[in-house]
């Protein structure tokens, strides 16, 4: 049986498809449509997971949907009813997609992709719940959702039992920590939905000693936390609930100065404030967690929703609560949701065993080195064939060495906001001017923000003050942790200000040729690590395609490529140089 | 499969996909006015009596309000397993 899961109409649109319980495809919109967050309908997500599988739409048994959307809509009045008359430009502005679109979903799936089965809408928090706990390695866990807003719900526990997922307490809109942090990101100058991870990046700048930040002790004026971890603004701090920026006017005044301006540069004030959020995320995501321990006595924990994708938080869970385990979906946010309807649907509506663990995260599509080699020649693109796969990675590590900065396109494309060995550029990260080069050629973003380890998998505890055992969201670059203080001084461009890491560890059976590369990189040098950044332009989503992978290279300072088993340096083919960064977005 | 170079059009192809996308642009601000238009007055007419009423009775649409009494913020949801006609609704 199939059944296609779909998320779309707010941000980060996708589609997964399962058959008989397992995942067999499953990809967000903006990777084939190439606009960063796309939330338009996934037709070119489930064109491809269709196809992947080999079957039509009439193939499919079930499609389901990752919220209630009259629910919402019923949010969105009350809204507008609350705030009348300072809510008239939001409803201007979006009712017509409510009404056009939003509440019109069956009619749109019938239209556009001819299906005539049944559809089934499964509440937003569930979804998170389910996409989850049900392809987790656990029979019992707890459950922690927390993101901007579903329906009502911002925030919601729980437990899950075998097939069942029983969410027990909620906090409602508009009391959303996403929302909070969605606010100060927006107040710090960056684009809200899309850069909340650049915040978390900047707070290890400021002063994270709760005790003499003072702008923690100002924010919390704006939110009242309780011992149980739950929590409340007050809502004269924000205008969320009725326009279309976050912060308001109290806001600004309470944090000493205006919203930061597109390009104005962050002062020391903004990286305290960064570093007051981070302070109160944790405070609160660790209360409610202890919480949800002495409701629940369960020493498993489960996490999802946008505030799940917090790594810096995630990686002090087990040090300071009572679970033992825990796990994370890889793609914590909306995007996940599609998977999360898919399996409801499967084991906990239908009552199907859970046979299925989502222990890697390749499920995007693939090229052949049939359909790349066309892809050159046709191009006329300079490029080498190698002989095998022990040559590519002797050749590629060798590359890393020389402090060349490899795009690496091999096999399925990842799911989820991370790349994660399928689409990443890969550097050596021995060298502390391989941070500026990677900048100065390649990503062009801001000073502040870190790149990521990749680390074999058992070398990970030798060079990082983790959990132990490592935790399983590690492989999908879900915990920050901090570097060994004796091996620091090797790894300097993936030491970040604070001395943590974002670190990503590999198993060799998750991804062989990626394994085999740190492993040959490590031969040479006596470092189990790479630098692994996501491959794409500034502004752009993570490349997909073949074209996309080489338009990249060619507009970036990307020194080689290697695609498939072809490896193409881009100072051979002059031709299609162009410059990325005078079309680079936020 | 795409290729990296994107040919030239011809002109007169240039001319009627531009008259085709003016036509396109001009239905767009034609639909922008009427809907604003119908959309202020339910605004007004709709949710602003509503809004009023409501207000004078004293009813509230969204919790935003600060309790500081209470011990916690946390309110039941008890979402469970339903029968599978209960996810067929979109409310």
């Amino acid at each position: 049986m199939y059944i296609l899961g779909i998320s779309c109409f707010y941000h980060d649109s996708s589609a997964c498809l399962i058959k008989d319980g397992k995942v067999v495809a499953a990809a967000l919109e903006e990777r084939f449509s190439r606009k960063k967050h796309d939330f338009s309908f996934p037709q070119e997500a489930i064109k491809f997971c269709l196809e992947q599988a080999g079957v039509t739409i009439k193939d499919v048994g079930y499609i389901g949907f990752y919220e209630k959307p009259f629910l919402k809509f019923e949010r969105v009045l009350s809204q507008h009813l609350e705030m009348f008359p300072k809510s008239f430009k939001n409803f201007l502005h979006y009712l017509p997609s409510w009404l056009n679109e939003k509440l019109r979903f069956i009619k749109i799936i019938r239209k556009k992709l001819k299906y005539k089965g049944d559809v089934i809408f499964i509440e937003h928090h569930l979804a998170h719940a389910a996409s989850t706990f049900l392809i987790s390695p656990f029979e019992k866990a707890a459950i922690l959702t927390i993101d901007g807003v579903g329906e009502w719900t911002t925030t919601a526990y729980g437990l899950g039992c075998v097939n069942d997922i029983h969410l027990i307490k909620e906090i409602r809109f508009p009391h959303s920590l996403g929302l909070l942090y969605s606010t100060i990101t927006a107040y710090l100058g960056f684009s809200v939905n899309n850069s909340e991870y650049k915040v978390m990046g900047l707070s290890a700048f400021g002063n994270t000693d709760k005790n003499t930040n003072l702008y923690y002790n100002k924010l919390k004026k704006v939110i009242d936390i309780k011992e149980d971890g739950s929590f409340c603004f007050d809502m004269s701090y924000f205008i969320y609930h009725y326009a279309d920026k976050m912060p308001s006017k109290k806001l600004c005044e309470l944090l000493g100065g205006p919203i930061v301006k597109k390009g104005e540069r962050l002062a020391k004030r903004h990286e305290d404030i960064a570093a007051a959020l981070q302070i109160i995320t944790e405070e609160v995501v660790l209360k409610i967690l202890n919480h949800i321990y002495k409701i629940t006595k369960c020493e498993n924990i489960v996490l999802a929703g946008g505030v799940g994708l917090n790594s810096v938080c995630n990686g002090k869970i087990l040090k300071n609560t009572s679970f033992k385990r825990i796990w994370i979906q890889p793609d914590a946010g909306d995007g996940g949701t599609s998977m999360g309807a898919a399996f409801y649907i499967y084991n906990t509506i239908l009552k199907k065993e859970r046979n299925f663990i989502l222990n890697h995260n390749f499920w995007g599509p693939e090229y052949s080195d049939d359909y790349v080699k066309k892809f050159l020649n046709f191009n006329k693109v300079k490029y080498l064939e190698f002989k095998d796969k022990k040559e590519l990675i002797e050749k590629t590590a060798k590359l890393i060495l020389e402090k060349n900065i490899i795009g690496w396109f091999q096999g399925r494309m990842e799911w989820g906001p991370r790349a994660l060995g399928a689409r990443s550029i890969l550097a050596n990260p021995c060298y502390a001017e391989m941070k500026d080069i990677l900048n100065l050629k390649v990503k062009h973003r801001e000073k502040f923000r870190p790149f990521a380890p990749v680390v074999l998998a058992e070398k990970a505890k030798d060079w990082f003050d983790c959990d132990n055992p490592l935790p399983d969201p590690t492989d999908f670059m879900l915990m920050v942790y901090p570097i060994k203080e004796d091996k620091k001084k090797f790894i300097p461009t993936v030491v970040h200000v604070d001395g943590s890491g974002r670190l990503q560890s590999v198993k060799r059976e998750q991804n062989p040729l990626y394994y085999d590369l740190i492993r040959e990189f490590e031969n040479l040098t006596g470092i189990p690590i790479l630098v692994n950044t996501s491959f794409n332009i500034r502004g752009e989503p993570i490349v997909c395609t073949p074209y996309d992978a080489y338009r990249c290279m060619m507009g970036t300072e990307i020194d080689y490529l290697v695609m498939n088993k072809f490896l193409i340096r881009r100072s051979d083919n002059y031709q299609d140089i162009w410059d990325s960064e005078k079309y680079a977005k936020d | 499969m795409k290729i990296l170079s994107q040919k030239t059009e011809n002109d007169l192809k240039l001319f009627f996909s531009g008259f085709k996308n003016g036509f396109l642009d001009f239905n767009k601000l034609i639909a922008n006015i009427v809907n604003s238009i119908l959309l202020s007055i339910a605004y007004f007419i709709g949710v602003g009596l509503t809004s009023f009423f409501a207000r004078i009775s004293n009813k509230h649409f969204l919790n935003n309000t600060r309790l500081q009494k209470n011990n916690t913020y946390w309110s039941d949801l008890n979402l469970k397993t339903r029968d599978i006609k209960e996810y067929y609704r979109q409310f």
